[in-house]
């Protein structure tokens, strides 16, 4: 019984000891990287004096933001001088103006909702043209499909594209298309092949091994195996992963516009450069309403693909989840709801 | 001439580890044939050589007259796990039976040959699930989706339907289940079946024939008269070793307790 005790009280010290040593490794790491953040900032000339010193400008500016002014928002408000959120309102009421404000080159170049269309098209098509080349370089990239080493032709590939920011992809394009909306969708579009084609080859590595061994005694050839024994495990996925690079294509997009390439980007960044602030506020209010309405819309789609949640449901049920909006803030019992 | 025959099959894993040692099996054709042993035994290593998806160390695999080189189309095979392709229907499942003579553009847009199409209906039809045949394989039951991998290795039209531990995931009902469809659909077929098993009961139910594997050796070959309760008992511990644990003996009184086994 007593040599029973000792090894317990054995057994005790060791982990009490093995817990100090982890609680004190944890202290020094914590002490470093409040040492290093402290060097950063004195290399960024980090001083609180200065920032206080610069508050009464900086929220002067800010102040100059507000309200925001949405007298550029459509051809009908631009047109008819309606400023402030009465742009909004009168935009709304008069959607006979709609369509000119997308289609004719005034409503596209010169406001708010014509600028939003471009920053739009530019993320869907970017994403859209990357996606062909992303699933080739994602699909030869896995050493599932290409065997180590030859795999790392591609996947270094798209290493090297993602290494290189769309910001400076856009420059690379200059030669090509200038810096236009045309070389931001290129500079996009080849942004998704390096981010979305490394999503890609990371999926394929965590299938299982057991539909490719079904599909292989079948007598089916290669291509055969991969595309239903592999991609076929994946294809929901994919299509999430491709949502998901549509909304950060989408924000990408709209920085390039600051860079001059167009799209609500750029009419930020010239209305802010002209000091019309408050103009400047509701192109920055359009920008929030389109990211989460992008993030809002492709989060609800991808949370349907994700299977067992929607099991067997019809697309007409689907169409009317659309109108929950517990469904779309993914809070609620929302099983009893649509019951009741 | 023997469907199936094995002839002084050796498999080694490695440097050492033999997992089949020096095998003779012959099996005539339409035999449904059980293989028993304990777990780590050698009975899905022998399974594999089968079907092609191991290579022996020695040894020579026919079937029919020719020798197995690879995994093909003329052996069907039904996995332990189902394996089906979860985000399709049952339907597309089976069809993927058909991969193998079927050209690859034809087959990614489901344009597959109307008698294979028809095959695999029938073959829908011959496990009892024709009329799901549109539901998505992954909201399937656990036997459903046995069942539907029965169905794609028919539609191979396969000369050997293989079955690795087809029910050991499965409850008592659903296993029976999936066993009585297998044995049914190989009758109908005519079909030459080697099915390993862990349920000395429901392997005495539908087998023919029995082949104990221990240690990568046969050391059991016979009807269902020959596998007395000794007999299983010394397929998985041999001659003169531990006592079975209750359990399987239990198990295999429950069997023998409702005397209706059919002769």
């Amino acid at each position: 019984m007593s040599s029973q005790n000792r090894t317990i009280q054995e057994a005790l010290s060791a982990i009490e000891r093995s817990q100090r040593l982890k609680r004190i490794s944890w202290l020094l790491g914590l002490a470093v990287v409040v040492a290093l953040t402290y060097g950063g900032l004195q290399v960024l000339n980090f001083s609180l004096e200065m920032l206080a010193r610069q508050q009464d400008n900086f929220f002067a500016a800010i102040a100059d933001f507000v309200p925001p002014n949405f007298v550029e928002l459509s051809l009908y408000s631009k047109t008819n001088e309606v400023e402030g959120l009465g742009g909004v309102l009168q935009t709304l009421t008069h959607p006979g103006t709609f369509a000119e404000t997308f289609t004719t080159e005034a409503g596209r170049n010169g406001t708010i909702l014509g600028l939003s269309f471009i920053t739009i098209v530019i993320g869907f098509t970017g994403t859209v043209l990357g996606f062909p080349l992303a699933l080739v370089f994602g699909i030869l990239g896995s050493e599932r499909v290409v065997p180590f080493p030859f795999n790392f032709v591609f996947r270094g590939t798209m290493s090297t594209i993602r290494a290189i920011p769309a910001l400076v992809w856009i420059l690379i394009y200059i030669p090509l298309a200038g810096i236009t909306p045309l070389s931001a969708m290129l500079a996009v579009a080849t942004d998704t092949i390096g981010n979305l084609g490394r999503l890609f080859t990371d999926e394929l590595e965590e299938i299982d091994e057991g539909p490719i061994e079904a599909i292989s005694s079948t007598g089916a050839d290669r291509p055969q195996i991969i595309s239903f024994g592999m991609l076929s495990q994946v294809s929901t996925s994919f299509v999430a992963w491709t949502l998901y690079i549509l909304e950060i294509n989408t924000r990408i997009a709209i920085s390039l516009g600051v860079y001059g390439a167009g799209g609500i980007g750029q009419y930020i960044d010239t209305r802010i450069a002209l000091g019309a602030y408050d103009r400047g506020a509701a192109g920055i209010a359009m920008v929030i309403f389109i990211v989460l309405t992008v993030e809002l819309l492709s989060s609800r789609i991808r949370a349907r693909l994700r299977p067992g949640e929607h099991e067997g449901k019809g697309f007409v049920d689907s169409l009317r989840d659309l109108g929950n909006p517990k469904k779309w803030l993914g809070v609620g019992d929302t099983t009893k709801d649509s019951k009741n | 001439m023997p469907a199936v025959s094995l002839e002084n099959v050796t498999k080694v894993y490695g440097e050492e580890t033999v997992a089949l040692d020096d095998i003779s099996v012959h099996i005539p054709e339409g035999e449904f044939v059980v293989v028993l042993g304990p777990s780590g035994a050698g009975k899905s290593t022998l399974l594999r050589v089968l079907n092609g998806l191991t290579a022996p160390t020695e040894g020579e695999v026919r079937i029919g007259k020719d020798p197995v080189g690879g995994a093909n189309s003329a052996v069907g095979m039904v996995f332990q796990m189902h394996y089906l392709i979860e985000s399709m229907s049952a339907y597309r499942n089976a069809l993927t039976g058909a991969l193998g003579r079927t050209g690859y553009v034809r087959s990614l847009f489901s344009a597959y040959a109307t008698e294979d199409k028809t095959a695999a209906l029938e073959a829908l039809d011959t496990v009892g699930l024709l009329s799901e045949a549109q539901q998505r394989a992954g909201s399937m039951s656990g036997g459903q989706k046995q069942r539907v991998g029965i169905a794609r290795a028919l539609v191979q039209n396969p000369d050997l339907l293989l079955a690795d531990e087809p029910v050991a995931s499965l409850d008592p009902k659903a296993a029976s289940d999936v066993m009585g469809y297998m044995k049914s659909a190989a009758k109908e077929r005519e079909l030459t079946t080697i099915a390993s098993l862990h349920q000395v009961n429901l392997a005495r139910e539908f087998g023919d024939r029995f082949i104990g594997v221990r240690d990568g050796s046969v050391v059991f070959d016979g009807d269902r008269d020959a596998l007395t309760m000794d007999a299983v008992d010394d397929i998985y511990y041999g001659d003169g070793g531990d006592e079975p644990p209750e359990a399987l003996a239990e198990n295999f009184e429950d069997e023998s307790d409702e005397e209706e086994i059919p002769q």
